[in-house]
């Protein structure tokens, strides 16, 4: 990895908003790995998300950080802007659109976490969760409090 | 008159003898190399090394002017020496060597250091950083080179005094999404990489889906750029359909069948899919009767003039279907063909289709040699660039030599294509404060592998005072910090830590700057460390500071005594897309504004 790559990840690893975490995995060396991380996004408080800390998966490309990180949920996370695989559809994520190299990990958990309560309805990656948003509240709600529960912290 | 009577007269005897006496290292022998080694040889360096992993290529010869078509297939270090062996006038000692400059059983710290003076030749940013790392580690010169085209630049990297190759943020080429290459392409490139990384190499590649680009399974929408079910089912369609039509490859038919389906059938299909053409351009699927493919057999080669010629669309079916009936009585399952852009019907191929599919698509066509360099990834290459940017490197290299001096009698030479201005010099940059390569404190320590972690780290803390809160990695590894104390008591060979590794040392107090350790080893039960000096870790810069505040640092002072004296320099960015090709992004890249005394 380049040595920008390098100073760029080992400086993430410290200084985490609160209520956030994020660290690199263990491989099976039981190193840790910098390229793969994994973090927590507690959902907002007074929003149905709260009251939960949400998984996400951040991996590092050699290219970073001219390139973005690729940032999943978990696999069939329920909300209209993420893609079934879990894939979150964050503009500041898009080599295309949005991200800058001056993006740290901070500024993305924290994109993140507002993506949880405002989703953007113009770019759906997901059918079920995009659909019950639109036209259904009550179910999405219900939906996402389940979901909730099953990330309670 | 002996042969060195007149470099004698030109260099003096004392630099004569320097350099007579002096051993260097030359990595790569390619475009670059094979000049600065016709270079060095005619000045007299004692020793030269040249390193260089490469064969000869039919593409190399235009430039490499060390090389002839007999040399094809050979190794690119050994043939460069044997041909400049005939005007060794100097008897020179040269060594040459077919490996990678990775390789630290070849190449080890020790061997590096035994040089005089490193010049650079490459072609890719990696082993750049790779020779600039060893610059660091062993306080070693670097003259590095790079061209593009006609542009081109020669920078000596001091260590300690000036600017080194990572002080400077690179872009990296663009990539795109699946989709934009498979159903919606808008440009000529993404037609290009259709034609030659899915097509081609779906119908005469290996037989399983290994290349990346056409398996949609495992990618996710970001990388597929869409999310529109009906649209990847179509392209899941495609490729199923593709491989059946593989199997057809010995059919006499085998061309209409593909010109049917690839040009026809799968541009209707994606027709279909109402919510892709609601702001773009319909595609639109060609006429492919008998009648008109009759007419298309009617053209000849001598109607197709040269590959700078644009063809028309019949022109470019009557090239698809000559290459697919080529490549046909070549294919067979256990001989896959691969994309080989010298390979004249594999790039037959792929113009072809390309054109055609951008002539769908109402995307500009191209020409065969356009198409040959995007499909090629070949960066322009003009071998004057090349002679006089080592040239320079060899005549900058006389300066360096035993020159305490050296940082600031050296220049660093650029050439543009601005109309008034084709070359200019600058002072060398001085370090980036904030570089992540040269900012951190190196040395060389010497480590029995079956020690544990807990020994290394005990004699960090006796050598350096640090505490025990501190940072141990290889690479992408972290191997120790205070959360992951499981690792202290296993070795480093458990660990994987091997010779040449660079260890990086970082204090989570954050009062010390970082360390990194070339790792040496030994068998004797002993760890032994470098005498380090290591400064603090500079305070970390308010985000807040505006830029003013920030200009302040000593280091940009510089360039601010001579503000009316620049001129600034903005290199284009590089325009390769990211895959295969054997010359990919040879030499400079440098996007970054460059100061330029005038």
């Amino acid at each position: 990895m380049s040595a920008l790559m390098k100073a760029r990840l080992q400086e993430e690893r410290k200084d985490h908003p609160f209520g956030f975490y994020a660290k690199p995995k263990k491989d099976k060396d039981g190193a840790l790995d910098l390229t793969q991380w994994e973090a927590g996004i507690p959902g907002k408080e007074g929003t149905i998300w709260e009251n939960a800390t949400y998984p996400i998966q951040l991996q590092f490309p050699p290219e970073f950080p001219a390139k973005p990180p690729k940032v999943k949920f978990d696999q069939g996370f329920y909300h209209p802007n993420v893609y079934p695989s879990g894939t979150i559809c964050l503009s500041i994520l898009n080599e295309e659109q949005d991200w800058s190299p001056a993006i740290n990990l901070k500024q993305i958990v924290l994109g993140v976490q507002e993506l949880l309560d405002t989703p953007n309805p113009a770019s759906p990656a997901q059918e079920p969760a995009w659909r019950a948003f639109q036209k259904d509240k009550a179910t999405y709600q219900k939906k996402v409090l389940d979901q909730a529960k099953k990330y309670a912290t | 008159m002996t042969k060195d009577h007149n470099l004698k007269v030109i260099l003096g005897e004392e630099k004569y003898n320097q350099i007579h006496n002096s051993k260097v290292l030359l990595v790569g022998a390619g475009g670059i190399g094979c000049e600065l080694l016709k270079d060095l040889v005619l000045l007299g360096f004692g020793e030269i090394h040249v390193v260089d992993l490469d064969t000869i290529d039919l593409s190399n010869l235009n430039r490499q002017f060390l090389f002839r078509h007999k040399d094809i297939k050979q190794p690119k270090s050994t043939t460069a020496i044997k041909a400049v062996s005939g005007f060794n006038f100097h008897n020179s000692k040269l060594v040459p060597y077919q490996n990678s400059i990775y390789e630290t059983d070849v190449f080890p710290l020790t061997w590096f250091d035994s040089f005089d003076l490193i010049f650079n030749a490459l072609d890719n940013a990696e082993a750049r950083s790779y020779i600039n790392k060893i610059g660091l580690f062993l306080n070693k010169t670097i003259l590095e080179t790079g061209t593009t085209g006609t542009k081109g630049y020669v920078q000596a990297t001091i260590p300690g005094q000036s600017a080194c190759y990572d002080c400077t943020f690179r872009e990296t080429p663009k990539t795109f999404p699946v989709c934009t290459i498979r159903s919606t392409p808008s440009q000529p490139v993404h037609c290009v990489h259709w034609a030659k990384n899915f097509l081609f190499s779906s119908l005469f590649g290996e037989d399983d889906d290994s290349v990346e680009d056409n398996s949609l399974e495992g990618k996710d929408a970001s990388e597929l750029g869409t999310d529109n079910q009906e649209e990847l089912q179509a392209l899941m369609k495609e490729s199923n359909e593709l491989i059946e039509l593989k199997r057809s490859i010995v059919d006499e038919s085998f061309e209409d069948k593909v010109i049917e389906k690839i040009f026809v059938k799968d541009i209707e299909n994606l027709l279909k899919i109402e919510e892709l053409w609601q702001q773009r351009t319909k595609p639109t699927p060609i006429n492919y009767t008998p009648e008109y493919k009759a007419e298309i057999l009617k053209i000849t080669k001598e109607q197709l003039g040269t590959g700078q010629k644009l063809w028309t669309l019949e022109q470019n079916l009557s090239v698809l279907i000559s290459s697919i009936r080529n490549l046909q009585a070549r294919y067979s399952a256990t001989t896959p063909i691969e994309f080989d852009k010298d390979d004249e019907d594999t790039l037959d191929f792929v113009v072809a289709s390309t054109n055609i599919r951008s002539h769908i698509f109402n995307i500009p066509l191209k020409s065969k040699f356009d198409i040959k360099s995007i499909a090629g990834n070949i960066i322009p290459a003009v071998a004057t660039t090349n002679a006089f940017i080592a040239g320079f490197s060899s005549l900058l290299s006389l300066g360096i030599f035993n020159n305490p001096d050296a940082f600031k009698d050296t220049r660093a030479i650029f050439a543009s294509e601005a109309k008034d201005r084709f070359l200019s010099s600058g002072e060398l940059d001085h370090p980036n404060p904030k570089c992540s390569a040269c900012s951190v404190t190196r040395g060389v320590a010497n480590i029995d592998l079956s020690l544990t972690f807990r020994q290394l780290i005990d004699a960090l803390v006796e050598k350096y005072g640090y505490d025990e809160e501190i940072a141990l990695s290889v690479g992408s590894k972290i191997l120790y910090d205070l959360d992951l104390d499981d690792n202290v008591e296993k070795s480093f060979t458990e660990l994987k830590v091997k010779y040449g590794d660079h260890l990086e040392i970082l204090d989570e107090t954050d009062v010390k700057g970082t360390v990194e350790l070339y790792i040496e080893t030994n068998t004797d039960g002993k760890i032994t460390l470098p005498e380090l000096v290591i400064p603090d870790k500079p305070k970390p810069v308010e985000e807040k500071k505006s830029e003013e505040d920030e200009d302040d640092d000593d280091d940009l002072e510089v360039f601010e005594e001579n503000d009316e004296d620049e001129l600034l320099i903005v290199e284009e960015k590089s325009i390769v897309s990211s895959v295969g090709g054997k010359r990919k992004l040879e030499d400079a890249e440098d996007n970054e504004p460059k100061k330029v005394k005038v």
